[in-house]
């Protein structure tokens, strides 16, 4: 009975071959960065046909590491990235308990309040904030580049919503058994929510890694430049001509840690995106 | 006991004394580039903007072995941060500043006017060029030391001119005169070689068409800020420049859909005749047209942009300066480390000249070793003709932007050139009344 119908094999063949085809459209910008980030700079100046006849070269990477900070705004965007996400998921996870599991005044208002700031963008609030955090003397600090992306409306809303989809008669088990709320949360719900932790730690992450705006302008210390800050200080002007390959390098360099710690945490997000679809 | 302790506070006294260090930090763009020159003090043997000013600094403080300059080095151009250091009152002592925004300083009194620092250095003014000078004095106060004037020029591909039949018997290029002529010879040139006359940059840029148009107002002797809070673009001539962009395009004068490095790559693979870009190209076009089996091979030179219209021969220039923002808290000693640095870049100016920019001192116009830099005996004039807007004009770059992108709208067809005008006067008039 599990054979599969002609039709059917028809079907899958063509969504096959077109799942092909959209991994090709979505690799092609990337191996052609790679490809780029090993060609000599001075031929892709004249043109970037260079990437497919060399001459290829080294050079672009051991100019970025011959850089005397880049190791430095490395741990920064380790630090300040690591940081952000442990904040997020505990700021997260206990406020998206109170608002999902807990009954209390005011909770609604509150949650409506929260999800507003979905609709704030950064450029409104960017000069009151600058303003305060220069005020606290916060800048060119790592808890001044971590604290604004812990508060996320985003992550609030995500735990709120997981912890709502666990089954109540779970807490009222436990509280039969004497469990006390820090309890019920900390050993009983909160591992139920593994994979949105993973999800948002992945994607506060990212966020923090790829953030530019508020380390621009808060990170005006070049030893506490973040990678992404750093690597766009080291660009010659018009490096988009003369230095193409540095560029693609500098993009490849930046890129690799985000890959690994997405392919480490692949599965986590599947599982969390998959999970959230059926539920 | 007490004497060991005064023996030990007179030696820790004289061991500061002799180490006595002033630091001064410097925030700059160019690039970085420490793993070509991190430690090289040969500024003779650096190239590029990158390699020649960290060079320079390295020298600076070998030479100055009590001055330590702290360098920082930001993404072009760096104003962001800028702004968010003198909001946080962390500003760097000296800073890298394009002229044509030192107004936006200025107005808001956040720079150190530099008379004193560089009349105690024996810094004369008057030595800088008329362009120069001209682009760093507001309110007849100095703000920046000037460092250089670039400007869009005229690349020219020989082989292809020679091609179209467009060269003098002595090897140069016919320049065209008029606007009239500017399209005979693109039709010739057209019809020679099958390409289009100019290339230019038309996609993704803003700047390019700003600065031409800027230019072809000032040929027209028309100041569009003559009033430096409102912009009067309803005039004659400027419907002139831009319906004058508009036809290049309109007639297949001009490459189209180029970004800037299509745009750079272009010109260097042969697309078209004559390359409109900055000053600061001349050093690698040059070195191609060195090597065989390029386009440019054995044939390229470049002048500063030919007069077009009637009035007077002039070219929209900016340039690049060092400013000092202001903060009460900075010490004597690195008031006059400042001052130091700042004789020894106009001392070096020449150096500098080597990027393909234009110096700001006079007198290196004069030296062998500048012109013995290729082609910049034609370009100099533009030390002469080269203008800036209104200095007291603000955010000049806001504005550059505004009118290259209704002058693209124009160009491209999108609106007509009289509403495109009318609507960047519009945005340009709301963005400084803002103010």
């Amino acid at each position: 009975m599990s054979a599969t119908t002609p039709i059917q094999h028809g079907h899958s063949r063509t969504l096959f071959w077109i799942a092909v085809a959209v991994s090709v459209l979505m690799f092609a910008p990337m191996a052609w960065v790679l490809v780029l980030s090993f060609t000599d700079n001075e031929a892709l100046s004249r043109g970037t046909e260079a990437a497919f006849t060399g001459p290829y070269t080294l050079k672009n990477y051991t100019d970025i590491a011959g850089n005397s900070g880049v190791f430095r705004w490395f741990v920064n965007s380790l630090i300040v990235g690591a940081g952000q996400t442990a904040g997020v998921l505990v700021l997260s996870s206990l406020a998206g308990y109170a608002f999902g599991r807990l009954e209390w005044p005011g909770r609604k208002v509150i949650f409506v309040i929260v999800l507003f700031g979905l609709a704030v963008p950064e450029q409104a609030v960017i000069i009151p904030r600058h303003q305060i955090f220069s005020t606290l003397d916060l800048h060119n600090t790592y808890i001044g580049l971590m604290l604004p992306g812990m508060s996320l409306p985003f992550g609030v809303f995500l735990m709120t919503q997981f912890f709502r989809a666990i089954p109540p008669e779970i807490d009222e088990a436990a509280l039969l058994d004497n469990a006390t709320r820090w309890r019920i949360f900390w050993k009983v719900l909160l591992p139920l929510t593994l994979p949105a932790q993973a999800t948002l730690g992945i994607f506060t992450f990212l966020f923090a890694w790829n953030d530019y705006w508020w380390p621009l302008i808060s990170a005006t210390d070049k030893d506490m430049y973040t990678l992404t800050i750093g690597i766009a200080s080291s660009q010659v002007n018009f490096a988009q001509t003369e230095g193409l390959g540095f560029l693609a390098a500098q993009a490849v360099f930046a890129a690799l840690p985000v890959l690994i710690v997405y392919i480490i945490f692949q599965k986590h997000v599947v599982t969390a995106v998959s999970g959230g679809a059926v539920k | 006991m007490k004497k060991l302790l005064l023996t030990s506070a007179a030696v820790a006294c004289l061991a500061t004394g002799a180490s006595a260090q002033t630091t001064i930090e410097l925030q700059r763009f160019f690039g970085a580039c420490d793993s070509d020159y991190g430690d090289n003090t040969d500024v003779s043997a650096a190239v590029g903007e990158c390699g020649i000013i960290t060079s320079l600094i390295n020298d600076f403080q070998a030479q100055n072995p009590d001055i330590t300059v702290d360098v920082t080095t930001v993404e072009w151009p760096g104003y962001d941060q800028l702004n968010a250091q003198l909001a946080s009152r962390n500003a760097p002592d000296v800073v890298s500043m394009h002229y044509s925004v030192i107004s936006d300083y200025t107005s808001r009194n956040l720079l150190e006017p530099l008379g004193d620092i560089l009349s105690e250095q024996g810094i004369d003014t008057s030595t800088f060029t008329d362009a120069a000078l001209a682009g760093v004095t507001k309110d007849g106060q100095i703000y920046a030391l000037p460092f250089d004037n670039w400007t869009m020029l005229w690349h020219v591909n020989l082989n292809l001119m020679e091609e179209a039949g467009l060269l003098n018997d002595d090897g140069t290029p016919i320049v065209p005169g008029s606007t009239d002529e500017f399209f005979e010879q693109a039709a010739q040139f057209k019809e020679a070689t099958g390409k289009p006359y100019l290339v230019q940059i038309l996609a993704n840029e803003t700047a390019a068409y700003t600065r031409l148009f800027y230019t072809f107002l000032m040929q027209q002797g028309v100041d569009p800020f003559t009033d430096p809070n409102a912009v009067d673009l309803t005039t004659p001539e400027a419907t002139a420049a831009a319906e004058f962009l508009k036809r290049i395009y309109d007639e297949g004068a001009t490459t189209t859909d180029m970004d800037y490095p299509a745009a750079v790559a272009g010109f260097s693979g042969g697309d078209g005749g004559i390359g409109i870009n900055g000053t600061w190209l001349i050093g690698d076009y040059a070195a191609q047209s060195q090597e065989e089996g390029n386009a440019l091979s054995d044939g390229y030179t470049v002048y500063p942009l030919p007069q077009l219209f009637g009035a007077q021969d002039a070219t929209y220039a900016d340039g690049h300066g060092w400013a000092v923002p202001r903060d009460p808290r900075r010490s004597d000693e690195e008031v006059a480390a400042i001052g130091q640095l700042m004789a020894y870049l106009a001392e070096n100016d020449g150096e500098w000249a080597r990027t393909g920019h234009l110096p700001a001192v006079a007198s290196v116009f004069e030296t062998e070793e500048f012109q013995s830099l290729p082609h910049r005996d034609n370009i100099a004039e533009v030390a002469e003709t080269g203008q800036s807007l209104n200095p007291e004009v603000r955010r000049q770059f806001a504005i550059q932007d505004i009118i290259g992108e209704e002058l693209n709208s124009a160009v491209h067809g999108n609106k007509p050139v009289d509403e495109a005008l009318s609507t960047a006067q519009q945005r340009i008039n709301d963005l400084l009344a803002s103010l």
